[in-house]
C-alpha cells in the first residue's frame, strides 16, 4: 500500500497550506465525531463543507489542534417529509439541495427562495445547514430561516444530545448555545398552515454577498385578515431576530397602507443594527423597514392566492 | 509586391486561449526548480512607526527555516531603488527590500523568512517579535500636506513629494467674466488593481556564470532587468514574465519582494520563490489613485467654456515608486483635465502627498479616470444650469476637425480624431432620443432612471518625445521587434512587450502574418523576456499595439523584401515579380511557387542554390518610435436605475463608441473595452480601499473589497470608429485602458441624472447605496 504522500497527484501541496498546523480525523459516525471533539476539550473543530471555517483557518484566526471531518457520516445525510408535512433535514444537507429540492419547494418555498441568495453556486454546493447554523453569521440566510420557521435543532453530545429551539440557539454574532462537544445533527421544520403566504427580501452589495439586510415573512390569512404572522430579519442585529411587535400588530387585521406604515416603524424599532464598511446602522434600519413592507405585501398577496 | 490586407482587421480567435483556458498556461508559480526555497514576509502591522528591535531567534529555531533576514542583513548587498525625475519640486524616496529603521505602511515587508517550504516559512512568522515605537499618523493627505505635519520621509523635508502647475491664459479674468460658473470638491477613493494572479517571483542564480534569472509576474520585464543589473551590480540578468494573469498597472512597478528573492538566490545559491497571497496583494501591491479635486468651470451664456481651474491633492501613499514616480497619477489628472474640449484659460495645480498607506502606482487609465470624472461632472452641472442637453453642451465645446492638431491648455497635442463622431455614434447606437423619452415615462411613474454621457480623449502609444510619466528619466517611447524565419521555415517574432491578458500573441501575429505574408497560425510570438530583444519596457499605457505593432510592421516589411530577393533567385525571376502570401513566395500567373520551408532550406542548408554573395539571413530587427504617439477618444453612454427605497443602483444599458484607429482584431478590441468598462463600473460603484484614521486596512479580503462580478455588469455595446488615420506606422491607436477612463464618469453622470429631482450632486466615487442614503438624509435635514 503506497503512502498517501506518494499517491498525491500534486507534489507541491505543502507549499500552499496557509493554516497553522493541525491533525485531521475523518469521522465515520456521529459517536466517533462527538468522542473526538470531547477528547480535544475545546481544541478540536468540526469541519463539514468548510466554507466559513477554511477561510478562518487560512487567516489563522482559528488554530484548532484537530479538525474532525464529518462529511463522510452517512447518518447526517437525509431530507424527508414528516407525517404532518414538516421536514427533517440532516445536518450535512447542502444549500444547493435546499435550493433545488422539489420537496422543499413544495413545503417551504420561502426556504428555497432564500437559499438562492446564499453566496455562489460553488459555495452552495459545499456549504451545509449544520455548518451554517453552528457558524451563526448574523448576515447568513439559514439562521434567519431557522428563526422564521421555528426550527428545532437536534444535537448530539457526550451526554446524548438535546433539542434546541432556533429562537434559543443564537446568542451573538458567531456565537451559539452549542456546548464545546455538541454537534448539530438534524434540523426539524414544523409544518406550515395550508396556503401560508410567504416572501423573502434581501439587499446585498453584489449578488451573493452577505446581506446588508433581509426579511422573511410567513402570513396565514383567514376571512380577509391575518390569522398568523412570522416576520424575521437579519443583518440588523447580532443575531437574526423575530419582529414580535410587528407580528402582533398585523394579526387579526387586513394589510393596508396605514398598517404597513405602522409595521415599518415596529420593525425598525425592533432592530439594533451595527455600522460596518458597507452600511451604516441608520441605513440598515431604513432598509429593513423597506424590505419588511415589500415582504409583507408579497406574502399577503400569496396568501390571498394572487401573484406577488 | 504588396498583397491585399486580409489578416489585420479580422476577428481571429485568440491564439493563446486554447493554452490558457485548458489549464496549460505556465505562470511563475507553476515553476519550482529542484531545491527551491520559499519566502514568507513578516509585514508591518503599524502604519507609521520606528522599529526599535526585531527578535528572530525563535523563528530561526523552527523546522525547515534556512534564514531570517532584516534590513540590517542586506546592507551592502543591494543599492536602494530610487525613482528619479527631472520634475522641479520633486523628492525621491529610496526603496529598500525590507523596511529600514522605520515602517511607513501596514503591509510593508519588515522580516523575510526563508524556509524549505512556504508552509514552514509561514509557521515561523509567529516566532518573530518586533518592537515598534509608534509615530504620528500621516493618513489624511490634506493634513499631511500642511507645513507642520509629521514627516514620513525626513530626508525629503516635506510630505509634498511633487508639486506642479499648468497655466494658460488669464484664467482669473476669464472666470470672473463667465456668465455661468460651476464648481465642486470631488473625491475619487483609493482602489487596487486586483489581478487574478497575485504577484509571484522566482529567482535563480547561476554561480558558475554569475548570472541571475528572475521569473516575474511583471508587465515590465525589460525595466526590471535594467534596474536589477544596476542595484545588484550584476553583469548579466535575464528577466522573464511568462504567462501573467492580469496586471491593470499593479504589476508595472519594481517591488521590494522582487528584489529580495534575487538577493537571496545569489546569497544562498538556491532558487528562491515568493508567491503573494490575496492579503499580501491587497496590502502591498501598488494601489490605484486616491484624489481630491476642487475644480471650477466657467462658461458663457451659450454654454461655451471660458475657463477651468483645478486644485488636486493626490494621496500617493508611502513611496514614490519606480520607475514612474509619484507624479505619474496626480500630475496627469491636471494635464488631462481639459479633456477633448476647447479650453482657452486654464490653471491646474497639483500636489502629490505622501501618506502612510501602500504606494499608489499605475492603475488602468492613469490620471484620466479622475480627470474625466471631474470634467464630465462639471459639464453636466453646467448643462443643467444652462438648460442644455448633456449631449449638446459637449458638441458645442469639442475641439473640431478644423482645429486639429490642437494643443490643449496643459500642452498635450490632440492629433486628428473623432471626438464628435464618437459622441454621435454612441448616442445613435444607444438610441439616445428614444431612451430619453423612455426615461421621462419612467420618471413620471416614480422610477429613478438616469442617463449619463462621458467623453474623453487620451494619449496612447506615446513615443520618445513624451515621457510616460512626467520627468521620468527612462525611455518608454520605443519598442523593438526581431523577426526570424529559421531553417525549418518557422516564423518567430520577438518583442520587448509583455502580454498579460491583452491577446498580443494574436494581434502581433496578425500584424506579422499580414505584413510578411505568413500564415497566422505559423507565427510564434515571443514576449515578456528581456533576453528576446536588446531593449523593451513592456506592456502598459495603451502602447503595445502602437509601438510593438509598428516595430512588427517595419521588421516584417523588411523581412518580406529579403524573402522576395531570396525567392527571386530560386524562382528565376526578379524580386519585383515575387509576391509573398500565406507562407509562400510565388509569381502570380505562373506555377512558380516556393514555401517558406523550402526557401529556408535553400537559404540555410542547400548551400549553392543561392549565390554565396547574395545569401542573406532571414532575419530583421527594427526599432519603432512614434515620437509623440497618438490620440484615442471615446464616448460612453449609460442608463442606470436606482431603487427609490433601497438606493440599490443597477446599470442597465451601456454603449461605447471608440476610435482606436485601424483595428487589428475587433474581437480583442471589444474584449478590452468590455473588461475595462467592467473595471470602471467597479471603480464607480463598488471598489474602495478603506484605511482607518490609524492607517489600518479595513478592506483586507475580497469579502470587503468588492470587485464587480458578471451579475453586476450589463451587456456592453461597442461601436468601432476609424475616423482618421493617425500618424503611427500601421495606423493603430492604443485602446487598452479606455473603458476604465470613461465608465466612472458616465456612471456618475447617470446616477446624478437619476437623482436630479432631489437636487443631489454626485461628487464622490464609488457611489454606493449607503452614500446615496446619506446624501438624501443630509438633504432632508
Amino acid at each position: 500500500m503506497p503512502s498517501w504522500k506518494k499517491d498525491c497527484p500534486c507534489s507541491r501541496a505543502n507549499e500552499f497550506m496557509k493554516p497553522a498546523q493541525f491533525e485531521y480525523l475523518r469521522a465515520a459516525s456521529i459517536a466517533e465525531a462527538v468522542a473526538a471533539l470531547s477528547a480535544q476539550a475545546g481544541e478540536g473543530k468540526i469541519i463539514a463543507g468548510g466554507q466559513s471555517l477554511v477561510p478562518m483557518l487560512n487567516f489563522r484566526l482559528l488554530k484548532p489542534l484537530l479538525l474532525i471531518d464529518i462529511m463522510g457520516i452517512a447518518e447526517l445525510k437525509f431530507l424527508e417529509e414528516t407525517p404532518g408535512g414538516g421536514l427533517r433535514i440532516g445536518a450535512l444537507t447542502k444549500h444547493h439541495t435546499l435550493e433545488t429540492s422539489p420537496l422543499v419547494k413544495r413545503l417551504f418555498p420561502v426556504l428555497s427562495e432564500a437559499m438562492s441568495h446564499v453566496a455562489h453556486l460553488a459555495i452552495r454546493n459545499r456549504g451545509t445547514i449544520g455548518g451554517s447554523l453552528s457558524h451563526a453569521d448574523p448576515a447568513a440566510e439559514l439562521p434567519l430561516m431557522a428563526v422564521l420557521l421555528d426550527a428545532r435543532i437536534r444535537t448530539a453530545s457526550p451526554e446524548g444530545g438535546r433539542t434546541i429551539a432556533a429562537a434559543d440557539l443564537f446568542v451573538a454574532a458567531l456565537t451559539t448555545r452549542l456546548l464545546e462537544s455538541e454537534i448539530i445533527v438534524e434540523v426539524e421544520l414544523p409544518a406550515l398552515a395550508p396556503a401560508t403566504g410567504w416572501a423573502f427580501e434581501e439587499v446585498s452589495r453584489r449578488a451573493g454577498d452577505f446581506a446588508l439586510a433581509a426579511v422573511g415573512v410567513l402570513l396565514a390569512v383567514e376571512k380577509g385578515k391575518v390569522s398568523s404572522a412570522s416576520i424575521a430579519m437579519m443583518g440588523v442585529a447580532e443575531t437574526p431576530l423575530r419582529a414580535a411587535r410587528a407580528e402582533a400588530l398585523i394579526k387579526g387585521r387586513a394589510i393596508d397602507a396605514s398598517l404597513l406604515d405602522e409595521l415599518v416603524t415596529a420593525v425598525r424599532d425592533a432592530c439594533e443594527p451595527n455600522t460596518d464598511l458597507h452600511a451604516s446602522a441608520d441605513y440598515r434600519r431604513h432598509l429593513v423597514g423597506v424590505l419588511a413592507r415589500r415582504a409583507v405585501i408579497a406574502a399577503w398577496k400569496r396568501a390571498l392566492g394572487e401573484q406577488p | 509586391m504588396q498583397t491585399r490586407p486580409k489578416i489585420i482587421g479580422t476577428a481571429a480567435k485568440r491564439l493563446e486561449d486554447p493554452r490558457l483556458l485548458t489549464g496549460h498556461g505556465s505562470y511563475v508559480d507553476d515553476k519550482t526548480p529542484a531545491g527551491t526555497l520559499h519566502v514568507a514576509f513578516r509585514r508591518s502591522d503599524q502604519s507609521h512607526a520606528t522599529i526599535l528591535s526585531i527578535d528572530c531567534s525563535e523563528a530561526l529555531k523552527m523546522p525547515g527555516v534556512v534564514a531570517v533576514l532584516t534590513a540590517r542583513d542586506l546592507e551592502g548587498l543591494v543599492k536602494p531603488v530610487v525613482a528619479t525625475s527631472k520634475m522641479r519640486d520633486y523628492h525621491a524616496t529610496p526603496i529598500y527590500p525590507l523596511a529600514r529603521d522605520k515602517v511607513r505602511y501596514v503591509g510593508e515587508p519588515v522580516v523575510a523568512i526563508v524556509a524549505e517550504s512556504r508552509y514552514l516559512a509561514e509557521d515561523a512568522l509567529e516566532g518573530i517579535a518586533i518592537e515598534f515605537d509608534t509615530l504620528p499618523n500621516v493618513v489624511d493627505p490634506e493634513q499631511a500636506a500642511a507645513p507642520d505635519a509629521p514627516l514620513l520621509h525626513e530626508d525629503a523635508g516635506t510630505n509634498v513629494i511633487v508639486r506642479r502647475e499648468f497655466l494658460r491664459g488669464d484664467v482669473d479674468l476669464a472666470m470672473a467674466a463667465a456668465a455661468i460658473r460651476v464648481n465642486r470638491r470631488f473625491r475619487f477613493h483609493r482602489k487596487t488593481p486586483m489581478a487574478i494572479e497575485t504577484r509571484t517571483y522566482l529567482a535563480e542564480y547561476d554561480q558558475g556564470r554569475k548570472s541571475l534569472q528572475l521569473h516575474t509576474t511583471s508587465q515590465i520585464p525589460g525595466i526590471i532587468r535594467d534596474v536589477l543589473t544596476d542595484i545588484l551590480d550584476l553583469p548579466t540578468v535575464r528577466v522573464v514574465a511568462p504567462d501573467v494573469g492580469g496586471g491593470f498597472g499593479g504589476k508595472a512597478s519594481v517591488y521590494q519582494e522582487e528584489i529580495l528573492v534575487c538577493i537571496l538566490a545569489r546569497k544562498l545559491g538556491r532558487p528562491v520563490k515568493w508567491t503573494g497571497d490575496r492579503l499580501e496583494d491587497l496590502s502591498s501591491t501598488s494601489q490605484g489613485f486616491d484624489e481630491i479635486v476642487e475644480a471650477e468651470l466657467g462658461l458663457d451664456e451659450q454654454g461655451r467654456i471660458l475657463a477651468l481651474t483645478a486644485e488636486v491633492v493626490g494621496d500617493i501613499g508611502a513611496y514614490s515608486i519606480y520607475p514612474w514616480t509619484a507624479g505619474l497619477e496626480p500630475v496627469q489628472v491636471v494635464s488631462f483635465l481639459p479633456g477633448p474640449y476647447r479650453v482657452a484659460h486654464y490653471r491646474g495645480r497639483v500636489r502629490a502627498v505622501a501618506t502612510s498607506k501602500p504606494p499608489t502606482g499605475p492603475y488602468r487609465g492613469v490620471g484620466r479616470p479622475t480627470s474625466t470624472f471631474v470634467m464630465e461632472r462639471l459639464m453636466d452641472m453646467a448643462a443643467q444650469k444652462l438648460g442644455l442637453d448633456p449631449r449638446e453642451i459637449r458638441l458645442l465645446n469639442f475641439v473640431s476637425q478644423e482645429e486639429f492638431p490642437y494643443k490643449t491648455a496643459s500642452g498635450i497635442v490632440w492629433d486628428r480624431s473623432g471626438f464628435t463622431e464618437c459622441l454621435t455614434s454612441a448616442c445613435a447606437a444607444f438610441d439616445y432620443e428614444g431612451q430619453r423619452a423612455a426615461q421621462a415615462v419612467a420618471r413620471a411613474a416614480g422610477r429613478w432612471v438616469g442617463i449619463g454621457i462621458a467623453s474623453y480623449a487620451e494619449l496612447t502609444g506615446i513615443g520618445s518625445r513624451i515621457s510616460a510619466s512626467p520627468g521620468m528619466p527612462i525611455n518608454t517611447g520605443t519598442e523593438t521587434a526581431t523577426l526570424k524565419i529559421d531553417s525549418t521555415g518557422a516564423v518567430t517574432a520577438a518583442f520587448g512587450v509583455a502580454s498579460h491578458g491583452q491577446g498580443l500573441e494574436t494581434t502581433l501575429a496578425q500584424v506579422v502574418a499580414e505584413e510578411l505574408g505568413a500564415r497566422l497560425a505559423a507565427v510564434t510570438i515571443i514576449h515578456g523576456d528581456s533576453a528576446a530583444v536588446p531593449h523593451g519596457t513592456g506592456t502598459y499605457a495603451s502602447r503595445s499595439a502602437v509601438l510593438a505593432g509598428g516595430a512588427a510592421t517595419l521588421a516584417a516589411r523588411a523581412l518580406r523584401e529579403k524573402v522576395e530577393r531570396m525567392s527571386a533567385h530560386l524562382l528565376g525571376v526578379t524580386a519585383a515579380e515575387v509576391m509573398v502570401a500565406d507562407g509562400f513566395a510565388f509569381v502570380p500567373g505562373s506555377d512558380k511557387k516556393i514555401s517558406f520551408r523550402e526557401l529556408a532550406k535553400a537559404v540555410y542548408s542547400e548551400v549553392g542554390r543561392i549565390p554565396a554573395e547574395a545569401r542573406e539571413s532571414l532575419e530583421e530587427t527594427k526599432l519603432y518610435d512614434p515620437f509623440f504617439g497618438t490620440t484615442t477618444c471615446s464616448t460612453h453612454v449609460t442608463q442606470v436605475e436606482i431603487d427609490p427605497e433601497t438606493y440599490v443602483i443597477k446599470v442597465q444599458r451601456y454603449q461605447v463608441a471608440e476610435d482606436c484607429g485601424r483595428i487589428i482584431n475587433p474581437l480583442i478590441v471589444a474584449g478590452q473595452v468590455h473588461g475595462a468598462v467592467a473595471q470602471g463600473i467597479g471603480a464607480a460603484l463598488f471598489e474602495e480601499m478603506v484605511y482607518d484614521e490609524m492607517g489600518q486596512l479595513l478592506t483586507a479580503s475580497l469579502v470587503d473589497y468588492l470587485v464587480p462580478t458578471a451579475v453586476e455588469i450589463p451587456s456592453i455595446g461597442v461601436s468601432h470608429l476609424d475616423t482618421e488615420s493617425p500618424s503611427t506606422v500601421g495606423g493603430f491607436r492604443g485602446m487598452g485602458e479606455g473603458g476604465t477612463i470613461g465608465a466612472p464618469a458616465a456612471i456618475a453622470n447617470a446616477v446624478a441624472d437619476a437623482l436630479n429631482h432631489l437636487n443631489i450632486l454626485i461628487d464622490e466615487l464609488p457611489v454606493t447605496p449607503e452614500r446615496i442614503f446619506q446624501l438624501i438624509k443630509n438633504k432632508e435635514k
